[in-house]
């Protein structure tokens, strides 16, 4: 056997060009499908690190029939379900919030929550330092748990943290716990602070709150030997029990889902992924039978050499296991250039996605154990697949016919040329496949990336500002920060126009919807009522934007706190509301609390939720007459985001030096995250099927290439007859393209089968478009033909006379 | 018929060197000519053969067929020329290994642009004047080496040149397929084709009317055998 191994890695020696090739291409096979599977593993294998994450499940609230899917709990279900649930060990909620910590040097934004006492038992965390929450510190108590982050960042790991005093809000806050930091897919980005009191939300009055608008993230823990399905099970008479006691709250008529935490982290990614699986699938595929054919065409080219040994004695069996060495060998060696491929493109994903998948911008994914346990699978898995056939048919020596042949190769029987024509033809059938999924994703991309939101991103800053509830605690301080913020912004040079706003177009989880109703017509229970996205604007918003006002007036200096109540609507909004009747002048019920407000105007239709969603309803009130603690400022500057964010920052110290601003960033990088998962699948699809083309277009110009070599006296012969250029064009390119020609239809109709896993990730366009299905068949006809072109160019210059000499 | 003037072949074998397989040719071939080429091996034989046949284009002097001046013609037309008028048999048959005879006796004709009710016809005439219409659908491997040589001279013959060449046409069989082959071509001579053979047989020579001796690429002298 060592001997056996000692030969083939000789052979590979002998031919450094094929074994260059053979690896490279194969390499690239394992490479891709090991970093693919490395972010898989990240993703979806690894699991989060709470004590056993398979038990969690996280409650959400839908109202299907309002298009108004997976919100936060409200406040007065969770208690109620608290009280009453049965089937949870632990029930817990968070109230994601930002503080403006200060105290500790210059005035910062933190991110994190208010939880409940046993929140961070339900996931199972144990601080590395103090303890949990008790049950008494949830409704009054003003204490603190921090990240180990925080506690080494922000306090230079003080060995006395537990106890320690921080300003969170203009309020001191104790601290009780350090934590482990937390996974980014669960907490978000730089999550660091916990608080109790999570049933409070600044500048929200607690009656409003009770009104059952969604606030709570809510996780439950499974008890023991409970199923999700009998949770599940559970719910419907939570809901019955839960509007029987509430019958007119805004969520009385919702219904309740549960989700695993690992389906509510990354479900949402599944297809996508499942989509990149297949696509390397099929470029290590592609890669396996180019391989394939070269070791056909290589082995097959020493049937002497065969035929020699089975004359001396060899068995068959020991031909093949030679040749299963020499494959494996190949393998094994493009294997550990796949790993090396891998372990350097695994970490440019998630630095080109961390915006937008759960990965955690500080934490390096890398190969694990067990992918390179499936790397090493997938060489021998890869190396036998390739070796076995075309040594089991090489071997099948016809001793004297070998041995006749001298030294002389052959083209092989005529299995292996069909062999050979299959591989070929699978190869095209696949790149055609993820030629045709990267068309479709370039034009979703395109057609996305060329979607009308409604407002002008470029040279927008945008940078969030949380008030503190004891220094802000109204509407009229608020109205007072807004006037005095944007004055001061106003006079800065370098700031062309700024304006403040309770929230942020496409910032996921950064928009809130109100209810709204006719009051002219039948006037619907509050449970049933239509939601729309709604936006509390300061003055100039519009204007910042670049919003169009198309009727009516904008917000003035008249739409005061106490005044009468005024909204602007979107155009889509009118219409949709109003159908044909012109709505300036109507009034519409907003809110939980149904305020009557007057349609002053009409502005262009906007895309605040998603690039992809459809026009809707969007609603607009004057921040004098309603605003919230949590706001953020939008300034429109040709300046650099970081010299904005300065002159932003210097103006808010002469309001409130209390005061900082978190995530400053430019609308337009918002408007690029957005669309971002379809850029990275578009980007990595694109790759794979260019690699699968490439890979492709080798594969087929290898085979007309030596079939050219092998029929170089057929063509001498067909020359001598007459035979002239173009015939020889058409003999070699014919037969090059006869399997290419099989395996573009099967690709077609393949591509048509395998719609259904990408028609998810489309926009606007079909999984089916016959144009880019077309386009995707021409460009792989036209490159086949290239391959086929170079060669049978070579079999032209053929000189007869020599041809028929070699014969 | 042809007519050879000065004509020279020559590999170039280092700076300003040259091997001269051909050296002044001065030839002329009547039409209904027979003649045999012979000599020892590196004489050049096959080499004038494949001038003759216009394979090779890289030589100087003059060639005439007929009434061209094959020197002058460019590469297309001297293909078009050969196709009119040479059939060529080889030593070693060349038949097309993955095709039935029928498809073999096809392929000149499909060069030659004849359309395929006309393909059809000639090719069932050919295979009935050669006796081979039972063996029509096999292929070369399942006939023996006389029989496949038979194919071969048909195939040359299909598209009725002019003239034949062959190159050692009976080298690789039996004497008695030789004769067979002999007899063929004797028979195709009478009937008006100009035949020039390359030979090492004085037998097979004899079925000729003219043996050309060639040595280093030179005619030594020539039997006229009438």
């Amino acid at each position: 056997m060592v001997t056996d191994l000692k030969f083939a890695f000789r052979q590979l020696r002998k031919s450094p060009g094929f074994t260059l090739i053979a690896v490279l291409t194969l390499a690239l096979g394992i490479g891709l499908n090991t970093a693919i599977f490395s972010l898989i593993n990240d993703l979806f294998l690894r699991g989060l690190p709470f004590k056993e994450p398979q038990r969690l499940v996280h409650m959400y609230s839908n109202a299907r029939e309002r298009n108004l899917l997976e919100l936060a709990i409200s406040v007065p279900r969770f208690e109620h379900y608290r009280e009453s649930q049965s089937v949870f060990d632990g029930f817990g909620a968070e109230n994601v919030s930002a503080f403006t910590l200060t105290g500790l040097g210059d005035a910062v934004q933190v991110l994190g929550g208010q939880v409940t006492s046993n929140y961070f038992d339900v996931l199972g965390v144990r601080p590395i330092r103090g303890r949990n929450f008790l049950p008494e510190e949830e409704q009054t108590a003003d204490v603190a748990m921090v990240t180990e982050t925080f506690w080494q960042k922000r306090l230079s790991g003080d060995p006395n943290v537990i106890g320690r005093g921080i300003t969170l809000n203009g309020a001191p806050h104790t601290i009780v716990g350090v934590l482990p930091n937390l996974p980014f897919s669960w907490v978000g980005p730089a999550a660091e602070v916990w608080t109790t009191k999570p049933f409070e939300i600044a500048g929200i009055s607690y009656e409003r709150i009770m009104r059952g608008s969604g606030v709570l993230r809510v996780v439950g823990r499974l008890k023991p030997g409970v199923t999700l399905e009998q949770a599940r099970a559970a719910l419907p008479p939570l809901e019955q029990s839960y509007r029987a006691r509430y019958p007119d709250k805004v969520d009385s008529s919702s219904v309740m889902t549960l989700k695993t935490l690992a389906e509510d982290t990354t479900g949402n990614l599944r297809p996508a992924f499942a989509t990149l699986l297949t696509a390397v699938a099929f470029v290590l595929l592609i890669a396996c039978s180019n391989v394939a054919n070269l070791l056909l065409v290589r082995f097959s080219g020493r049937r002497r050499e065969i035929a020699l040994r089975m004359a001396i004695g060899a068995s068959r069996r020991s031909v093949v296991r030679l040749f299963i060495f020499e494959s494996l060998l190949v393998s094994v060696i493009a294997g550990i250039a796949g790993a090396l491929l891998a372990w350097y493109v695994v970490p440019i994903v998630p630095k080109m996605a961390s915006n937008f998948l759960p990965f955690d911008p500080n934490t390096r994914v890398e190969l694990s154990l067990g992918v390179l346990g499936f790397t090493i699978v997938m060489s021998i898995l890869t190396g036998v697949a390739m070796g076995i056939y075309p040594a089991l048919q090489t071997s099948r020596a016809d001793l004297v016919g070998g041995l006749k042949e001298g030294g002389r190769g052959t083209s092989g029987s005529v299995q292996q040329l069909r062999f050979r024509k299959f591989l070929i033809g699978a190869q095209v059938a696949l790149s055609v496949t993820l030629l045709a999924g990267a068309a479709l994703l370039i034009t979703s991309f395109v057609r996305l990336s060329q979607q009308n939101i409604g407002y002008r991103a470029d040279n927008l800053w945008i940078g969030f500002v949380t008030l503190p509830q004891a220094r802000y605690p109204g509407d009229g301080s608020r109205e007072r920060f807004a006037e005095q913020t944007l004055a001061a912004l106003r006079n800065v040079p370098g700031i062309e126009i700024a304006t403040m706003c309770a929230d942020i177009p496409l910032i996921p989880a950064g928009g809130s919807n109100t209810l709204y109703a006719r009051p002219d017509g039948e006037i619907l229970p509050i449970d049933k009522r239509a939601a729309a996205p709604f936006h509390n604007v300061a003055a100039d918003y519009f204007k910042t934007f670049g919003i169009a006002l198309l009727a009516g007036r904008d917000f003035n200096e008249h739409d005061i706190a106490g005044g009468h109540n005024v909204i602007l609507i979107s155009q889509g909004g009118a219409k949709k509301v109003f159908g044909s009747e012109n709505p300036i002048g109507k009034t519409l019920l907003v809110g939980s609390d149904s305020t009557p407000a007057e349609i002053v105007g009409i502005v262009g239709d906007v895309r605040t939720r998603k690039i992809a969603e459809p026009d809707d309803v969007e609603l607009y009130r004057p921040w004098a007459q309603q605003s919230f603690s949590f706001l953020s400022i939008d300034v429109r500057s040709n300046l650099s985001v970081d010299a904005v964010t300065k002159l932003v920052r210097s103006a808010l110290a002469t309001v409130d030096p209390g005061l900082a601003v978190a995530l400053p960033q430019s609308m337009s990088a918002i408007v690029a995250q957005a669309v971002g998962q379809t850029r990275l699948m578009m980007w990595l699809l694109g790759i794979f099927a260019g690699v699968a083309l490439l890979l492709a277009s080798i594969g087929i110009y290898g085979a007309v290439a030596y079939t050219v070599e092998q029929r170089t006296g057929e063509i001498g012969v067909r020359m001598a007859l007459g035979a002239q250029t173009r015939d020889v064009l058409r003999l070699v390119v014919s037969q090059g393209m006869k399997p290419v020609l099989s395996g573009l239809a099967l690709g077609v109709i393949a591509t048509f089968a395998l719609g259904r896993l990408i028609a998810a990730q489309l926009y606007q366009v079909s999984a089916h478009d016959p144009v880019l299905l077309g386009g995707a068949t021409v460009l792989l006809t036209a490159t086949a033909l290239m391959a086929c072109l170079l060669p049978a160019r070579r079999a032209t210059l053929v000189d007869p006379i020599q041809a028929l000499r070699s014969e | 018929m042809i007519k050879l003037k000065n004509l020279e072949r020559s590999y170039s074998l280092a700076k300003e060197k040259f091997f001269y397989v051909l050296r002044d040719i001065n030839l002329e071939v009547q039409e209904g000519d027979f003649v045999s080429i012979m000599g020892p091996s590196g004489a050049g034989k096959s080499s004038l053969l494949h001038i003759l046949g216009m394979h090779d284009h890289s030589w100087s002097g003059e060639y005439f067929l007929g009434d061209a001046a094959v020197h002058h013609l460019k590469a297309k037309e001297r293909a078009a020329l050969r196709n009119e008028q040479i059939g060529f048999v080889f030593q070693q048959y060349h038949l097309l290994d993955d095709l039935t005879v029928y498809e073999n006796l096809e392929i000149p004709l499909s060069y030659r642009k004849v359309n395929k009710s006309e393909r059809a016809a000639v090719v069932a005439d050919t295979l009935d004047r050669f006796q081979i219409v039972g063996k029509k659908d096999l292929y070369p491997s399942q006939l023996s080496g006389g029989q496949q040589q038979i194919v071969g001279v048909a195939r040359a013959i299909i598209s009725n040149p002019k003239l034949l060449l062959a190159d050692e046409p009976t080298g690789n069989l039996h004497s008695s397929q030789g004769e067979e082959i002999m007899n063929l071509f004797k028979k195709l001579n009478a009937d008006g084709t100009t035949i020039v053979q390359v030979t090492h047989s004085e037998k097979n020579a004899g079925y000729g009317n003219r043996i050309i001796q060639l040595r280093d690429g030179w005619i030594m002298k020539e039997n006229n055998g009438y």
